[in-house]
């Protein structure tokens, strides 16, 4: 068990987000987190990622406890968060986004810009671009890419095809297809089609807490059985 | 009623229902230790501090120049008294309203902001008002030295002598402990500790908060102009140093000592504060450093000030066996 | 009029290097840092103190001074800054300004309240258009833009100043990374503390060494900084210079208006350009 949430609860002030929230992820599996507006999904990625620290409960990951650390802390870990909203460093440029990465991982330039090519080769003609010109669906890609530099164990994803058009989200669903096995990706989303093709699992999210997990293919296939879980 | 009370809570909901006695008692007091002149002062100050509270205690907002309403009040009850008529009363209804005045035109700037923001347009102002007072308008003002102010008796209330002044500034300032009440008691004062927790979840509701913004801001202007006024009315002089934006400090201090968003805590805080600035020179010389010391304490362990301290002490005795069960404890009046 | 385009601009850089550090960490951490001013005057005292007790010259005075604020800076961001800006920015403004009220009276218990007057340490003056310029003054402007060509080396082209440019725009994705964001700030700050002692040097034999000197540019810094933009690097620059411009000016027509001129500049500014802080 690669990652491992044990019934946190979380609280924002004295409301309380989520109750009693536990969710896995083996090595290698692409886990997804469904549920309407609201549910606590963003939430639960962003204690994972440390970002919020839980009231109650824990967070193992690799056999660590990754409880109450710092984002940073748990980034050097090898968890990368990948937030919504598609929000690159828009001041800088794409190849200057992933110099950070490259120099917070403490891998070469040159290894972390092969890597992203791999991954995007498009992204070869805005590398010298200021990464705030480019489109959402560029900038998803170029985080997925940035977040893969140092070779990540586990990735956190929060709605990568948001606001994308058809076309996009292919794209972004054979990336993601493509780093499949090599890392571990835990995914928020709202889109059902793209849930169904890469999960292992699918965590149900309702109101802070998770009434239902799936695992079974015919299960997860099955997009109005999902619905009846949100 | 719970019947079942120990003598101590028993004395404490006593002093509750009679607080008002219960302070005037204690301003007596305090006339007998240290001299009513300094009481007068004392008190006026507290009603400057009860004004500031209504924007930090109860909205959220740190202003770094509410010097600016005190001196304007403090101004126009001297101009009035110069310039159009002796009588004291028509001079503090002028200063309250050219303090209402103020927060009228400035509000619609200043309100909007928040923050660091809020705190330095309210400092920037608070300079333009100390040059004007100093410089641009010394024909009038005086500039540095100042303008003597002479007010008439008017029926039975003659402010030279300082009884009369002392029992005006205790009845004005216990007008405002109710005037105080009545507002966070009542549904603006809920609005307005909605709007520092969440502003945004308060609009959704349905309200208006930059209505009620406004109505606090002049409310907290005016009131400090009153303030301003009864400083004169005490001193009969007026200078620049009551619009000094480096004294507004002095009110900050005051809420963080007292606990913020309470009356007894504008109360306490604001005689604290006067204690220690006009007692402490005589023990410590480098007593700004001092100053600066203790307001780092407040900042860094006792947030919620003596006030607050008190309450949360008082509500860890009612939540043990002995005490009430099931009541929630009232925070701060 | 050429000596007063000249003091405006020379006003300019100095309000520019001043004002780099608080719009640094302003914009870093949203926190309004009144101890700025202290470390400015700390500068200028320090310079004082080493030319007369120590004896070097005044480069050497300088640098001593700008070096030697860099444990003080190092103080104030680790016991007061770095505990407070996560939570609240009320309280942090607060600190910070008895940060600096303690500050100022312990300047006056060691050097007294009396101000110092400075000599101009060039003391030639050269002849431009027609008018005697004191060299000194344009060896200010110098300096100022040579900082700024300096500042934008250092955060176009390094990594740490890339990475200070990244955590102004988010904090927490640079945290995302992997990097401890708050000691890059930290830098920052120091950064900016040096920048402001060396203010304090350059300003002081052009007023006179006092203990309230801070408070008197403080408040015009602020300006700069929030009509430049918080965090703006590009924009402190220009509206040093346009805000030094805006004092020589009114200072000719109306000597004591130029501070509050700068005010209502700003005033105008904040009512058409209202800042989230």
């Amino acid at each position: 068990m690669l990652l491992a949430v044990d019934h946190i609860d979380v609280f924002y002030g004295s409301a309380r987000v989520l109750s009693e929230v536990s969710l896995q992820a083996r090595q290698g599996e692409v886990v997804f987190i469904v549920g309407r507006n609201g549910a606590g999904k963003t939430t639960m990625l962003k204690t994972i990622a440390g970002f919020l620290h839980p009231g109650r409960g824990a967070i193992t990951f690799a056999g660590q406890d990754i409880t109450g650390l710092t984002p940073d802390k748990v980034a050097r870990l090898g968890i990368r968060y990948v937030f919504q909203d598609k929000r690159v460093f828009t001041k800088l440029t794409v190849k200057e986004n992933i110099e950070l990465a490259a120099y917070a991982a403490g891998v070469k330039l040159s290894e972390a810009l092969e890597r992203m090519l791999q991954i995007y080769p498009k992204i070869s003609r805005f590398l010298d671009s200021t990464a705030g010109g480019l489109s959402g669906g560029q900038r998803q890609l170029l985080l997925i890419g940035r977040a893969m530099v140092g070779s990540p164990r586990l990735l956190l994803i929060d709605e990568p095809t948001e606001g994308l058009a058809a076309g996009t989200i292919e794209e972004v669903l054979k990336v993601l297809e493509l780093m499949r096995g090599e890392v571990t990706m835990v995914i928020v989303e709202q889109n059902l089609s793209v849930v169904s093709r890469l999960a292992d699992r699918i965590y149900c999210m309702k109101e802070g807490h998770i009434p239902a997990a799936l695992s079974e293919p015919a299960d997860i296939q099955n997009q109005s059985y999902l619905e009846t879980y949100l | 009623m719970n019947l079942s009370l120990t003598l101590p809570e028993a004395f404490v909901a006593l002093l509750r229902k009679f607080d008002v006695l219960v302070i005037i008692a204690l301003f007596l007091l305090l006339t007998l230790l240290i001299s009513m002149d300094r009481t007068i002062e004392f008190m006026i100050f507290c009603i400057f501090v009860l004004a500031y509270d209504v924007l930090y205690g109860y909205m959220g907002r740190l202003s770094f120049g509410h010097m600016l309403y005190l001196g304007t009040g403090a101004y126009a009850f001297a101009l009035t008294g110069e310039l159009i008529s002796s009588n004291p009363f028509l001079a503090l209804l002028v200063a309250v309203a050219s303090g209402a005045l103020l927060g009228l035109i400035l509000g619609p700037i200043i309100v909007r902001t928040t923050g660091a923001c809020f705190a330095l347009i309210n400092l920037a102002f608070n300079q333009l008002g100390f040059f004007l007072a100093l410089v641009a308008f010394s024909k009038w003002t005086g500039g540095e030295d100042g303008m003597s102010v002479y007010v008439d008796k008017v029926w039975i209330f003659d402010f030279s002598r300082k009884t009369t002044v002392f029992c005006f500034a205790l009845l004005s300032l216990i007008v405002v402990i109710f005037l105080m009440r009545r507002l966070t008691n009542s549904l603006f004062g809920l609005l307005l500790r909605g709007i520092k927790e969440n502003e945004t979840r308060v609009q959704f509701l349905g309200y208006d908060t930059f209505a009620v913004k406004m109505v606090a801001f002049i409310i907290s202007t005016s009131l400090s102009a009153f303030a301003g006024a009864l400083f004169i009315l005490n001193y009969s002089y007026v200078t620049t140093s009551f619009i000094d934006p480096l004294r507004s400090v002095e009110v900050i201090f005051a809420s963080l000592i007292g606990g913020a968003g309470s009356v007894y805590g504008a109360l306490a805080g604001g005689v604290s504060y006067k204690l220690i600035s006009n007692y402490l020179p005589n023990y410590v010389q480098r007593w700004e450093m001092f100053l600066g010391v203790i307001l780092l304490l407040l900042v860094f362990k006792f947030r919620a000030g003596v006030w607050g301290y008190i309450t949360a002490w008082y509500q860890r005795l009612e939540a043990t066996p002995a005490g009430k069960s099931g009541q929630p404890p009232e925070v701060g009046r | 009029m050429i000596s007063t385009l000249a003091y405006g601009l020379t006003v300019g850089g100095i309000l520019y290097i001043i004002s780099i550090g608080l719009s640094l960490t302003f914009g870093t951490m949203r926190i309004v840092n009144f101890a700025h001013a202290l470390v400015y005057t700390l500068g200028a005292y320090i310079l004082l103190t080493s030319l007369q007790k120590l004896g070097v010259g005044f480069v050497p005075a300088a640098g001593i001074a700008v070096l030697a604020v860099i444990p003080v800076s190092y103080l104030i961001e680790r016991y007061v800054i770095r505990r407070l800006y996560g939570q609240s920015v009320d309280y942090a403004i607060i600190a910070t300004y008895a940060v600096l009220l303690i500050g100022v009276d312990a300047i006056k218990w060691i050097w007294g309240a009396i101000p110092i007057p400075l000599s101009d340490p060039v003391g030639a003056s050269v002849l431009i258009l027609g008018v005697d310029l004191p060299v000194y003054r344009l060896i200010i402007i110098l300096i100022s833009l040579l900082i700024f060509v300096a500042l934008e080396a250092f955060f176009n082209r390094t990594v740490v100043g890339k990475i200070i440019i990244a955590g102004l725009e988010d904090k927490d994705a640079v945290a995302s990374l992997g990097i401890s964001v708050d000691k890059y700030f930290a830098v920052a700050f120091t950064l900016g503390s040096c920048l402001a002692a060396l203010g304090g040097v350059l300003y002081a034999p052009i007023t006179a060494v006092n203990p309230y000197m801070g408070f008197q540019v403080l408040l015009i810094c602020f300006a700069v900084v929030v009509v430049g933009g918080l965090g703006s690097i590009r924009g402190t620059f220009v509206a040093a210079f346009a805000l030094g411009m805006v004092m020589s000016i009114t200072g000719r027509f109306w000597g004591p208006a130029a501070d509050t001129m700068v005010f209502v500049v700003m005033g105008l500014i904040l009512i058409f350009k209202p800042i989230e802080a």
